[in-house]
């Protein structure tokens, strides 16, 4: 069987890469005493996937990871084990068991939520920010494993919204395509025709399905 | 913005600062705290803070054993809270003080100077200057006589602390020797002043009668006219005339962390680690942690595994390494390793064995479990010739070495670094011709093993560094060699290793020069080390950040001579500025071994026979009764 483990990484941590967090996860479940499964060979190593790296510097609200389990453990004691493992900054929010035939949070992700905390936003930001998304299409240019490529980011912009101080957004993220909020962020002021303010960015919900019908991908 | 947990300490816009500096500079990681088993109390529920703090970076400080021992000592204090504060690398100090954001602890982001203690621990006298910046952005006057009642109490201890003086300008109380012991006295003292509402002056006046505490205000040095020191006397009836190093007698009774702070960037030493055994009876004369760390006390076995499992349940390390001036001696060793080996397997936690012997029980048992990564061995032979190693106490011969190597060929290493010393006393060409030899045998080694055993080729790496006199040691009267003769020699050196199949690396020989000063520096290589501080000089064990030319500006400002310290043999007569430590090795016994050492004789180990070092007379050395061995055992030693 495995575990869906939903846990945050709190703004204190979001400098922490993601290979630094994949092995401090694999360190807390070793001091668990959860029956955790073991890579082969000669330095092995724990067994788990996140759904989806986060890049270094943002912090995350529901992070995703599976662990595939040598032995079954029920939710509760899974969830009871693991949080005392942990450390304060990275407290396990909520945990689901599924079978090994469960596919891989990964494969099912889509998009995501974010939100970015401003300092101070102009008043009328909200119409600047529909006037953005009344634009048909949206040049920019993307870093993909290839190279820069110029895109057209606006398909994959799903919400966009103001609040207060606060932006924020669901972006697509997948395989074939993905907007980092990074990428919104400097094309939207680049339109406003502003220096692009500070702000802390958190992803907030990581989805799976189709848009307008995400779901949060820890309930698929 | 809510960036942190906790509440936290640095007020709203230095905060806000910081967060600020984190998005600028490398590794911010560094920066951050919050690791698992960091200990995070509440401020207003101690009467004492302590902010431990490592003069160097935080992937070098978190790699540091004392410091987590000293770290879970104070905060197993109901009374007392310790944090940890680590040099920040020249990027975000510079960032620190030009956005005035305060030099501030791990844990709860509080600033250096709210602290009431501010310990320091010194490994390295290059990191002198370290401690001056940290002080600085931390918001305290950097020289003790200027801080007045309200602020923080400034202690260092380790072993640079055995030769204070250096530092004395600068640091109110040094602890000399182990710091489980005399550490929970020393914030008893202070506690109790403070609540007294005692002045500083008053609370370093009890600090004094603590045993192992020098308290460098009450104490005055004065001069010849050719710059040695003609007396060194207290000034003020609480303070001792000597300052006794303070001893655990106990290891095993001792206090030790068994749960350490796992951080998530990685570090120098990412692993858990097992102090199995204090001290070494070998008598190297060239190292100063086997004459200050005296006398051997081992852990027992039943503490041992007692720590280890804690310790990984706590750490969820993947690795355990042993730790220890010299592993291969302990007692148990074998048994223990065993007996780790056979707990860990299932749980896939490697053993580590950084310092050992290679002995046929401890092969077989590494071979079993195939738990070595045959990447690299190293080995300490120190001189290239068996007169030198003599001379030097070294106890390893050719023999022993060649049979160490092709044991590691034959179980699969193929690459090997060998360590040596330049500029050691009474060393001539021939001793660096010798090196060249013994680098030439080792590959021949190699060849000597069929070729179907041979893996990938043989890689021999000599290193060689600079020797550097030490207080304490036999050969603290010694002259370094001077800068001109080093490169002369690392030249030749050059020569001789130009082999195939070897490699060589040599050490800095300007730092070289400057720790020699240092570490038999008296009270006014202070002003230097101010001096140097001053003109930008910091993190100076980094190549990159190591300004020699300052430093001799420095010297020279302060109307002091580089070669007054570095390369003077110093006659029995002197009186040394650390003199007035008794350290438990008597200068007689040093003095004796440095007369052997002219004479190329050697002195056997004393584990199987009293030598009188000293030691003797406090009844803390097990070893005084052993009967001395016939056969010497086989010394090679062994790292990976
Ligand atoms: S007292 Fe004797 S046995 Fe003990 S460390 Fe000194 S020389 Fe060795």
């Amino acid at each position: 069987m495995k575990m869906l483990v939903i846990f945050e990484k709190t703004p204190r941590l979001r400098h922490i890469g993601h290979l630094d967090l994949m092995r401090a996860m694999q360190r807390a479940l070793r001091r668990s005493g959860l029956p955790i499964a073991f890579s082969q060979g000669f330095n092995p190593h724990v067994l788990l996937n996140f759904a989806a790296p986060l890049s270094v510097g943002m912090p995350g609200k529901r992070e995703i990871m599976e662990v595939p389990l040598d032995k079954g453990v029920c939710e509760g004691d899974f969830k009871k084990m693991i949080s005392r493992a942990l450390p304060p900054d990275l407290p396990c929010i909520a945990v689901r068991s599924v079978d090994d035939r469960h596919p891989a949070p990964m494969a099912s992700l889509t998009a995501a939520c974010y939100t970015a905390e401003f300092e101070h936003l102009p008043e009328n930001f909200a119409d600047t920010v529909s006037a953005f998304l009344e634009q048909k299409e949206i040049p920019a240019i993307r870093k993909t494993k290839s190279g820069m490529k110029p895109c057209d980011i606006r398909p994959m912009i799903h919400e966009l919204a103001v609040e207060g101080n606060t932006l924020s957004m669901t972006l697509s993220l997948c395989e074939k395509a993905t907007c980092k909020p990074d990428l919104l962020l400097s094309s939207l002021f680049e339109f406003a025709g502003m220096e692009r303010p500070n702000a802390l960015i958190t992803r907030q919900q990581l989805l799976g399905g189709d848009a307008p019908n995400f779901m949060p991908l820890e309930m698929l | 913005m809510k960036f942190c947990k906790g509440e936290s300490h640095l007020n709203k816009q230095e905060l806000m600062q910081l967060e600020q500096l984190l998005e600028q500079v490398q590794k911010p990681a560094r920066y951050i705290g919050g690791e698992m088993n960091a200990v995070q109390k509440d401020w207003d529920k101690v009467d004492t803070t302590f902010a431990f703090c490592f003069p160097d970076t935080y992937d070098i400080a978190m790699s540091h054993l004392g410091m987590k021992i000293l770290y879970h000592l104070i905060n197993l204090r109901e009374d007392a809270l310790c944090e940890r504060v680590c040099m920040p690398a020249a990027d975000m100090a510079d960032l620190m003080r030009e956005k005035d954001v305060p030099l501030f602890s791990l844990e709860s982001r509080k600033a250096l100077n709210h602290f009431d203690i501010v310990g320091f621990t010194l490994q390295y006298e290059m990191s002198f200057t370290n401690i001056l910046e940290m002080l600085n952005l931390g918001r305290i006057p950097v020289y003790a006589k200027d801080r007045n009642d309200t602020f923080p109490i400034v202690v260092a201890g380790g072993p640079c602390a055995f030769n204070p003086e250096p530092l004395a300008p600068f640091i109110d109380a040094f602890m000399i020797g182990d710091g489980e012991d005399v550490m929970n006295e020393l914030i008893d003292v202070i506690r109790d002043g403070k609540k007294q509402g005692l002045t500083k002056m008053n609370i370093l006046r009890n600090l004094a009668k603590v045993e192992g505490v020098y308290v460098p205000a009450l104490y005055d040095a004065a001069y010849n006219e050719d710059g040695t020191l003609s007396s060194f006397t207290p000034n003020d009836p609480a303070a001792p005339a000597v300052v006794k190093k303070r001893v655990v007698k106990d290891l095993s009774a001792a206090v030790y962390p068994d749960s350490i702070p796992v951080p998530y960037t990685e570090i120098v030493h990412d692993r858990m680690v097992l102090e199995i055994m204090r001290g070494c009876t070998r008598g190297c004369r060239f190292c100063q942690a086997g004459m200050l760390y005296r006398p051997v006390r081992e852990r027992s076995m039943d503490r041992l595994l007692e720590l280890a499992d804690k310790l990984q349940q706590s750490t969820g390390y993947e690795e355990m390494s042993l730790s220890s001036l010299s592993s291969g001696d302990f007692t148990c060793l074998p048994e223990l390793i065993s007996e780790l080996m056979k707990r860990y397997k299932e749980k896939r936690v490697s053993v580590s064995l950084p310092s050992m012997r290679i002995d046929n029980i401890v092969k077989q048992s590494l071979e079993e479990t195939q738990k070595v990564k045959k990447s690299g061995l190293t080995l300490a032979p120190e001189a290239g010739t068996q007169r030198l190693r003599d001379v030097i106490n070294k106890g390893v011969t050719e023999e022993d070495l060649i049979r160490a190597v092709s044991d590691a060929f034959e179980s699969g290493w193929s690459s090997v670094k060998l360590y040596f010393m330049m500029g050691l006393p009474t060393e001539t060409d021939e001793d660096l011709q010798g090196i060249g030899d013994l680098a030439r045998k080792v590959v021949r080694a190699y060849y000597a093993m069929p070729k179907e055993k041979r893996t990938k080729g043989v890689m021999v790496t000599c290193s060689a560094s600079v020797f550097v006199p030490k207080p304490f040691t036999p050969f603290q009267w010694a002259a370094q060699d001077t800068i001109e003769t080093v490169h002369e020699k690392q030249a030749a050196l050059r020569q001789y290793l130009k082999q195939k199949c070897v490699n060589f690396k040599w050490h800095e020989s300007h730092l070289s020069m400057l720790e020699a000063c240092i570490a038999r520096g008296d009270r006014r290589i202070g002003d230097v080390i101010y001096t140097a501080w001053k003109m930008g000089c910091r993190l100076d064990g980094w190549n990159e950040h190591f300004k020699f030319d300052k430093w001799l500006e420095a010297f020279e400002k302060c109307h002091l001579d580089p070669a007054f310290y570095a390369y003077r043999e110093r006659p029995y007569e002197e009186l040394l500025p650390w003199q007035f430590i008794d350290a438990g090795v008597s200068q007689e016994y040093l003095k004796r071994e440095n007369e052997k050492a002219k004479a190329g004789a050697i002195t056997p180990d004393c584990r199987h026979g009293c030598n009188g070092c000293g030691l003797q007379k406090w009844h803390v050395c097990d070893f005084v009764e052993n009967p001395p061995l016939k056969d010497k055992p086989h010394r090679a030693e062994v790292a990976n």
